[in-house]
């Protein structure tokens, strides 16, 4: 099967799957107890206010009217309006999901150098304190809750040493630098809550690639190649690391899910603009179409990197093409 | 390749030490440009005045929007006075029933248009037309009207461009602060369908006349208001900008206060509130008595009868229906000792409903029911409320006194409160339950009379119309959370709407409070101070019971004064 027709399929597989999640999204923020409305009343609001916008966000009808209409207008490509923001779904999601994915891509390449690096050292001093303290530390730090990384982060690299911002995105003005000056800012405020998102993952990850790396270097293409004469770096880079990242490259894919959920939460405590934040708000407000939104755009966002990561994985390793 | 590996730890350090040397953030000129940085906890839900809830924004929206008049609260008398603002005068009329206002007649919008009559006239319309559904709706209801009918048109009327007279139904206290509320630009909105104002992408991006104009608004993170060259209502900002950064951990607001990244924090809790003015010198706290109280709510009336009939009376609740009850649930908690150990000087104990604010209408000589134990178990002994069974709690007619208080999720101190609270009624063997609930939940079922009792927090009106809280038609004023009904506080609430001058009803306030201490709806606990901590730059503050940005137009920063500077390592 060629990598385009097996990309094709698993899109096609993924159809169904995105669809039967919003279905399962819309029916459960319904059942939620909660009313979005009661978001706008107060003591001195008419109780007609309540009706109106009742009837403006479309919550009169019965439920399977509204999933009809909800139905409708995504097969057209439109996402409905966001009641707390005001505005189409999709700009909403648009305006906060370019911060996600560069915390979230941010996170992904700090866990995999980071992972690289400890694995690395854990395969050259095999047998060491180090090699065993790493593997005994891998559960332990990969059940490490964010938040909780999150704040010791805090309290040691902003708080006491005041090394890095505690939060945000930019520092005050920052919007309006340029060039160099710009992109530091962004990555003095990226570095806390992509560390936060990588932690976790980086221990497992380099457990995996560990494991793997010794599994490769006892092949017999290795033994030879070594025995060819070839010097240690050209045999590290050309036939042990090729041959022992395909299993982590799966890892990596379900991770990114992980990674996701890590967001949420961080988000929230570095009040860093993404996605994870605008779906917690939106859970807490009742805002529906916002929480179909953003929940649509993760489980894209995980199909999508398992799709990509089974990509690379077929072709890096041609026999898992095969049907 | 170990080595190589070494040799990128160097690099890793070198990133660290970027970090090291860059100046703390706000810091930058922060005491060379008078601008000020205020931290808040979430966004702005809008900034078109019609749709704005959330506190915040209404005060940036007060700051773009100027209304005819401005508003100040004298503490000594515990009024709401007025002051000009885009009404540079204003007359009474027609035996205290109209008022008109002369504009200030050089008033010009951001986009160059002037400010005219017909600002507020239509102003006027959109808050009270029911397709806009604005939550300040309820702004027009003492407007005349012509045959049982509201037009606001004849009832705001336009004489000219720089004059508008409002024509009340009747002459009373609260006209002014009816006529007070934000004005908008006609010329803008009046092109808009005014059912899709709600949506409408220039709440996004306002015309306004105010001190400030809005510079821009980053969702999430951050709302910028530059000071509005052009205003004379009441004149440009003195500050260069107001920047409200949004950080929604307490803990992160504070440790940037103390910082010195941002300037001013609310919501500061008395604990930190008491570290603050001891270690962190650059800071001043902030204590106003508030019109925030936190209680107890008993549901006067059974929830399930309440939810399948229509009466306009509804059967007691079984455990909460009798006021000796409730008085004796009071009498069996200690509030002083809950005011001692979680506010300190920054609450006291409340009861009757009233805010020790409103000096003319709050009952000084009455005092709280005290704490009494013995008091409160013969009180429930007179209720038929007795052990009989020996297992410690409470039973009548084979019903234990027993019950679930909700308390909705999020907040620290009630979390605690609501455990001392359970340890003290056990001593009257009355057994409660604890059970938190998530915030939306939680005001929807509340608001519902679905609970048997709550702990939860409220806030009194500026204006002293109480209806909301304490009206007796329960369909009507579903704020009145406990379902409490009496024909004499109806009758009150009524008569002190027709006075003419709020205090004239000073009597009658006190009579309702006494009535509230006699029926105990629910237990008052303190009234809880509001705590703003701000960084002494920054001066000219009118902080205070109209809010943190009150006339922000006034802040400036004195660059002399001791700031926090960026701490390098």
């Amino acid at each position: 099967m060629s990598l385009v027709r097996f990309v094709t399929r698993r899109v096609l597989h993924s159809v169904p799957m995105l669809f039967g999640l919003g279905t399962l999204v819309f029916f459960l923020s319904r059942l939620l107890p909660g009313d979005p409305v009661s978001l706008y009343l107060s003591p001195g609001v008419p109780p007609g206010v309540a009706e109106h916008l009742r009837s403006q966000f479309g919550l009169d009808d019965p439920l399977w009217e509204q999933y009809l209409a909800w139905l409708s207008s995504t097969f057209r490509g439109e996402w409905g309006y966001s009641f707390a923001h005001g505005a189409p779904v999709d700009e909403v999601l648009l305006q906060f999901l370019p911060n996600t994915l560069l915390l979230g891509g941010a996170a992904l390449v700090l866990e995999c150098v980071l992972a690289f690096l400890l694995a690395a050292l854990a395969v050259r001093f095999t047998g060491s304190w180090f090699d065993r303290a790493l593997s005994s530390l891998t559960l332990i730090v990969y059940s490490l809750p964010s938040f909780w990384v999150g704040i010791m982060l805090l309290s040691l690299f902003s708080f006491s040493f005041t090394i890095f911002p505690s939060s945000q995105m930019h520092s005050v003005g920052g919007e309006q630098m340029s060039g160099l000056a710009a992109v530091v800012d962004v990555l003095k405020h990226l570095a806390l809550p992509a560390l936060t998102v990588a932690i976790p993952g980086t221990a497992v990850m380099a457990r995996y690639l560990r494991t793997s790396i010794t599994e490769t270097m006892k092949q017999d293409y290795v033994v030879a190649a070594v025995g060819m004469g070839l010097s240690t770096g050209r045999v590290f880079r050309s036939y042990i690391l090729p041959n022992s990242v395909g299993p982590v490259i799966s890892v990596l894919g379900i991770e990114i899910g992980v990674l996701l959920t890590g967001v949420l939460v961080t988000e929230t405590l570095f009040a860093w603009p993404g996605m994870g934040r605008l779906a917690v708000m939106a859970i807490f407000t009742r805002d529906y179409p916002l929480i179909i939104g953003c929940t649509l755009c993760g489980g894209f966002l995980i199909v999508a990197a398992n799709l990509l990561a089974d990509a690379v994985r077929a072709w890096i390793d041609p026999r898992i093409r095969l049907p | 390749m170990g080595s190589r590996v070494l040799r990128v730890l160097p690099c890793l350090f070198a990133i660290a030490l970027l970090g090291c040397e860059t100046k703390k953030e706000g810091m930058t000129g922060a005491s060379h440009r008078p601008v000020v940085t205020i931290a808040i906890e979430g966004d702005i839900d809008s900034f078109n005045p019609l749709f704005a809830e959330d506190i915040t924004a209404g005060e940036i929206n007060d700051l773009l929007f100027p209304a005819l008049v401005s508003s100040s609260f004298d503490i000594t008398s515990g009024e709401l006075t007025y002051g000009p603002l885009l009404a540079r005068s204003w007359e009474y009329a027609d035996e205290g029933r109209d008022v008109v206002f002369h504009l200030l007649p050089n008033a010009r919008w951001t986009d160059g248009s002037p400010v005219t009559a017909r600002d507020v006239q239509l102003t006027y319309e959109l808050y009270g037309d029911p397709a806009v559904a604005s939550v300040r709706q309820a702004a027009v209801d003492n407007l005349r009207r012509t045959r049982g009918e509201l037009d606001v048109r004849k009832s705001v009327e336009v004489r000219d461009d720089s004059t508008v007279v409002f024509h009340f139904a009747a002459a009373s206290p609260g006209q002014l602060f009816d006529a007070g509320l934000p004005i908008l630009p006609a010329h803008v909105l009046e092109k808009l369908p005014r059912k899709d104002l709600r949506t409408d992408p220039v709440s996004t991006s306002p015309v306004s006349f105010g001190p400030f104009s809005l510079a821009r608004w980053i969702p999430l993170q951050e709302v910028v208001l530059e000071s509005n060259a052009q205003s004379v209502v009441p004149y440009p900002a003195k500050l260069s900008q107001l920047i409200l950064r949004i950080i929604p951990e307490y803990r992160t607001r504070l440790s940037q206060l103390e910082s010195g990244e941002v300037d001013v924090v609310g919501g500061i809790r008395p604990e930190d509130a008491r570290e603050l003015t001891r270690n962190a010198a650059a800071v001043e706290i902030i204590s106003t008595p508030g019109r925030d109280y936190d209680f107890l709510g008993w549901n006067n009336i059974d929830p399930e009868a309440a939810a399948t009939t229509t009466s306009a009376t509804v059967k007691p609740h079984k455990l909460f229906g009798s006021s000796g009850v409730r008085r004796a649930l009071t009498m069996a908690i200690n509030r002083e000792e809950l005011v001692e150990a979680y506010l300190g000087d920054h609450g006291r104990v409340a009861f009757g409903g009233i805010s020790p604010l409103f000096t003319w209408a709050y009952h000084q000589s009455m005092k709280p029911l005290p704490f009494d134990p013995q008091r409160s178990s013969s009180l429930l002994e007179e209720e038929g409320w007795r052990d009989s069974d020996g297992d410690g709690v409470l039973d009548k007619n084979g019903l234990r006194f027993s019950f679930v208080l909700k308390v909705p999720a999020g907040n620290q101190m009630r979390t605690v409160v609501a455990a001392a609270v359970q340890q003290q009624l056990r001593h009257v063997k009355i057994e409660m339950r604890i059970e938190q609930v998530e915030r939306a939940t939680f005001w929807q079922e509340v608001t519902m009379r679905k609970y048997d009792a709550w702990l939860a927090g409220f806030s009194v009106p500026l204006q002293m119309q109480l209806d909301d809280l304490w009206g007796s038609d329960l369909q009507k004023y579903p704020f009145n959370l406990m379902g409490f009904q009496n024909a004499r506080v109806d009758s009150i609430l009524a008569a002190v709407r027709s006075l003419k001058a709020e205090s004239d009803g000073a009597l009658l306030w006190r009579e309702f409070q006494e009535i509230v201490q006699e029926e105990q709806p629910c237990t008052f606990l303190f009234w809880i101070n509001n705590i703003v901590a701000v960084n002494k730059r920054v001066r000219g503050t009118r902080i205070g019971v109209l809010g943190t940005l009150h006339h922000a137009w006034e802040w400036h920063v004195d660059t002399t004064a001791q700031v926090v500077t960026a701490v390098s390592h």
